[in-house]
């Protein structure tokens, strides 16, 4: 059997080159060029970065849009995008297409922020690397996990989505070689819905999750 | 005595002090030089009396270089630094030599530090002409922004363009500081340092002695501003909510600030202040001397409620240092106010006096929130706003600096 090996992953955000968003069409016409890398930021990496920890909404254009455009129908349709259902972040990217066509077929006109309101598109560098600590065994997973960092969290349970090949977490590909003895911790895995959790929240509630199977 | 990490693994937690630890553990022997134009005063200065110290713990090789210049050196720089803000400034032929001569006179001084080191960071436009003087250099060359260039003077920003352009990277406290610039431009927001003397935890005995030295009654409400007497922090629209509070509520308030004297801009507002203040034993105007941090500690951990009624404003750290110490926040709906103030979580955002007598007046009727916000505003600092988070993103940088090719992604 495989140790898990821990690692963690610090994030340092940068801007995209692309030039910011001043009203709805801007928007849509930016985020049909921009690189994967700033969808990504702008709808996963939001956990990582100082923000607050209850946004009404889950992606950084729903609050803009929001909190800016003052466009509340806009902010709900983006806001309940999930980008981990997404087949791709093509696909994301065509949905948001999508609707922001669609808000712009429905308003008579294109909203506008005001000067300093704009919309910076931003994507961010990670930097990963080994914290020198392995979990042997999955019933150790619960007490790990409830140590880690918000960056271990991150590149484990979030990111891992992206990289692995069936889009799942790390913790539960890794407990896949342990058979049986590895299919109870997978499940409850699976039955937890992150969406509405910070990382510090994620931690706790994996903990716990695992912690109840042993 | 120097600065270490583990005198904050208390604070930050010990997990954080140990990724930092790790992220250090890789550039152990690095040779990493800052360079500004201040050992003391100003937020630059604070930022790198403890980066260096606690750099320097993770085995890193971390300097601090200072240029020295006349005082018509240090005028010119003022100019260039009030036009980045926007401040219609036009440079003559000869301040910009003044700028550069200067710029050449401490090269000859520093070259050897300079093109030694593995990585050079240049802190605002003082000393920003030192590029272009190094041919020899060996390492990265960083230019961190710590003012909102993003709508410069248009005479300025021509002069320090070129003189920037050609860095390896920058850095921006906000997105919306930025100016387009052909290299990759990071964001990095200030924090503040937890062990300092303005954010220290005090006992009760100190916090009540500067109570009972300025009058303040222990019994009833107070309400704190912070800043400096400028007009860009509306002193007088926080006098005018207090007064709207006034009449239903036996507030107090104190509007306390450093040494405007020699700024006949401040020196104004100041007047303007006294006058809007005068006949109210309950406002009390305090002009602080610039060391005054354990005072000014000490009257915000009084304080019921914090306010920062700003109508600009760049980060605003007054703000973080009041959610530190577990206090609401009013602030102005501008700048780095909003990163930090969330309705009903951190405090409130207000565009108004009204609006900020409206917040005051809620608060005080729901004091059970006055001590939930106050906690998880102290929690949004620790997690987000301590010197441990800007020293893991310039370790960060470090990283991609030295071994990244241009990759989003480095796997040490």
């Amino acid at each position: 059997m495989n140790d898990f090996i821990v690692r963690d992953c610090s994030l340092l955000t940068r801007m995209s080159g692309i030039r910011e968003a001043a009203n709805l069409r801007e928007l849509r016409e930016r985020i049909a060029a921009c690189g994967e890398n700033v969808l990504y930021h702008h709808f996963c990496e939001t956990l990582l970065r100082p923000s607050f920890d209850y946004p009404d909404y889950h992606n950084d254009f729903a609050v803009w849009a929001k909190l800016y455009l003052d466009d509340r129908v806009l902010a709900e349709r983006l806001g309940i995008l999930d980008p981990y259902s997404a087949g791709s972040l093509e696909d994301l990217r065509g949905t948001i297409l999508d609707i922001l066509d669609e808000r712009l077929s429905e308003l008579p006109m294109n909203p506008a922020v005001s000067k300093g309101n704009e919309f910076f598109f931003l994507e961010a560098t990670t930097v990963v690397f080994e914290t020198g600590d392995t979990i042997q065994d999955p019933s150790q997973l619960p007490a790990k996990i409830a140590n880690m960092t918000n960056g271990s969290i991150f590149y484990h349970f979030i990111d891992a989505r992206r990289r692995t090949p069936d889009r799942l977490d790390d913790f539960s590909e890794w407990l896949f070689q342990f058979g049986n003895d590895g299919a109870g911790y997978a499940g409850a895995l699976s039955s937890i819905d992150f969406s509405f959790l910070t990382l510090s929240e994620m931690r706790k509630v994996l903990a716990e999750c695992l912690g109840g199977v042993g | 005595m120097a600065k270490s990490l583990a005198a904050y693994e208390g604070i930050a937690s010990p997990s954080v002090i140990k990724e930092l630890r790790i992220l250090g553990s890789k550039l152990k022997g690095l040779r990493i030089v800052h360079v500004n134009s201040t050992r003391e005063g100003g937020g630059v200065a604070e930022i790198l009396s403890w980066m260096i110290p606690l750099t320097c713990d993770l085995g890193i090789e971390a300097s601090w270089e200072i240029i020295e210049g006349t005082g018509e050196f240090f005028s010119v720089t003022k100019s260039i630094h009030n036009g980045l803000q926007g401040f219609p400034v036009t440079l003559s032929k000869k301040e910009i030599e003044t700028h550069q001569s200067v710029n050449e006179a401490n090269f000859e001084r520093l070259r050897p530090v300079l093109k030694e080191a593995h990585v050079v960071v240049i802190h605002d436009p003082q000393p920003a002409p030192l590029l272009g003087l190094c041919s020899e250099r060996k390492g990265k060359w960083v230019w961190r922004a710590h003012i909102d260039i993003s709508h410069p003077s248009l005479s300025v920003w021509r002069a320090l363009r070129p003189q920037v352009k050609d860095y390896d990277a920058s850095i921006f406290s906000m997105s919306f500081f930025a100016q387009p610039l052909p290299h990759p431009q990071f964001l990095i927001a200030p924090s503040i340092d937890p062990l300092s003397e303005k954010n220290i935890d005090l006992s009760r005995t100190e916090i009540h002695a500067v109570g009972a030295d300025f009058g303040l009654d222990p019994d009833r409400p107070l309400l704190v501003q912070i800043s400096r007497f400028d007009r860009f922090k509306d002193p007088l629209g926080v006098i005018n909510a207090y007064k709207m509070v006034k009449k239903v509520l036996p507030v107090q308030l104190v509007l306390a600030g450093g040494g405007a004297t020699d700024d006949p801009e401040g020196k104004t507002v100041l007047d303007e202040v006294m006058a809007a203040a005068e006949g109210d034993p309950d406002i009390h105007v305090l002009l602080l001397p610039p060391d005054a941090h354990r005072t000014i500690n000490a009257i915000q951990r009084l304080a019921d409620i914090i306010i920062q009624k700003s109508t600009r404003e760049g980060f605003g750290l007054t703000v973080t240092e009041g959610m530190w110490k577990g206090k609401p926040v009013i602030g102005g709906d501008v700048g780095g106010i909003r990163k930090q103030v969330f309705n009903y979580h951190t405090g409130f955002l207000v565009n108004t006096p009204e609006g900020t007598a409206h917040r005051i007046r809620y608060l005080l009727h729901h004091r059970n929130l006055i001590e939930e916000i106050g906690g998880k505003a102290k929690a949004f600092v620790r997690e987000n706003f301590l010197l441990t988070r800007q020293l893991r993103e310039y370790l960060t940088l470090f990283h991609w600096l030295l071994q990244g090719k241009g990759e989003s992604r480095i796997h040490l």
